[in-house]
């Protein structure tokens, strides 16, 4: 079959198409408390991207100090990853405390939070077979920074520029 | 002919009016009048997040986002162009941007543009296609160019800005999708 039937047919399935498909369950109480909460949640985002631009600052610091202490290979590695973890851990408890009483937009944001968890636990695995590997460490700090995100994203939606 | 066409004509004329109704109240600060607007688009916002992100759950959450970010931007709506086209271009702002963001770690460390989807036995059946099933299967950038480029209309310029890559890559990922897709369909290149 050619080409041009091809295109003909596939012109035919797009026109097809239905142009509206309905979600299967109801998005309206979440859009309706997160605009609700808007009031409240701007100044937390605020306050959580103070305390995410302090814990910056503080773990280049550290990297600082480690890097002059001049650690070899695998305790560096393992001292590094506990220095890196510390301050999400922290952060993360933190906002989990805070947020314990309020609904959540999302049904299934604690199983995305698991997930992350294993594929941190994942990326230590990895670090410990290549403890030289910067991109493990890159990758590990986005996993941390993602579940951050996540807790204050479906608890107070942060709000982005269209 | 003429006339039927002008009854169309104020059709839509008055269905947008309707539109510009609601969305003044919205701007006024009336949740209700924003809940009709959202029951009015929520197909819209969905079909096209949802064959964005070829994803239920996560069409459920991005189109949740629009909405939310609709009720704080909407004022940045001058009525130039129709509220729908406008909205159709917030929601793909939005949902690329969500989808950038939750996906491009996990994109990068596991690589699933490459997804066993894709290698997956085709249907084979060139007769009568459910295109929204095959284009689910599509690797993701090519499955995102595939429906802004050919189901929405967009230019692969506004692609390119949309998706923050190169026209050619637009165009590259646009090719790759439809060679995909007459495969599946069972034609031949």
């Amino acid at each position: 079959m050619s080409n041009k039937e091809f295109e003909q047919q596939l012109q035919r399935s797009v026109a097809q198409l239905t142009k509206e498909i309905q979600p299967q369950r109801d998005l309206w109480p979440g859009i309706e408390h997160a605009l609700n909460h808007e009031q409240d949640s701007q100044p937390k985002s605020n306050s959580w991207a103070f305390q995410s631009m302090a814990a910056a600052f503080l773990m280049i610091g550290l990297f600082g100090w480690l890097g002059f202490n001049q650690m070899q290979g695998g305790d560096r590695t393992e001292q590094l990853v506990t220095v890196l973890s510390e301050p999400y851990q922290q952060q993360k408890q933190r906002l989990l405390a805070s947020y314990a009483n309020q609904p959540a937009l999302t049904d299934n944001w604690q199983q995305q939070v698991q997930e992350l968890d294993d594929a941190a636990a994942a990326i230590k695995l990895a670090l410990k077979e290549e403890p030289d590997n910067p991109a493990l460490l890159k990758m590990l700090k986005q996993v941390y920074q993602q579940q951050i995100d996540l807790i204050e994203r479906v608890h107070a939606p942060a709000w982005q520029t269209i | 002919m003429q006339t039927q066409g002008q009854l169309v004509d104020a059709q839509e004329h008055f269905a947008e009016r309707a539109v510009l109704n609601l969305i003044e109240a919205v701007k006024a600060g009336d949740k209700q009048a924003y809940q009709m607007l959202y029951q009015q688009h929520l197909g819209q916002v969905y079909a096209l997040c949802y064959r964005l992100t070829a994803d239920r759950a996560l069409a459920e959450d991005v189109t949740q986002e629009v909405f939310i970010q609709l009720w704080r931007k909407l004022d940045n709506f001058r009525g130039e162009a129709k509220f729908r086209t406008w909205l159709h271009s917030v929601t793909s702002n939005v949902c690329v941007s969500y989808l950038r963001k939750q996906r491009g770690w996990w994109q990068r460390m596991f690589n699933l543009e490459n997804s066993e989807a894709m290698h997956e036995v085709a249907p084979g059946s060139a007769g009568e296609v459910d295109l929204d099933s095959l284009v689910q299967r599509l690797p993701e950038r090519a499955r995102m160019v595939f429906v802004l480029h050919a189901i929405e209309g967009y230019r692969h310029e506004e692609i390119a800005q949309i998706m923050d890559m190169a026209v050619g890559s637009s165009k590259a990922q646009f090719h790759r999708a439809k060679q995909l897709l007459s495969e599946w369909m069972g034609y031949e290149q």
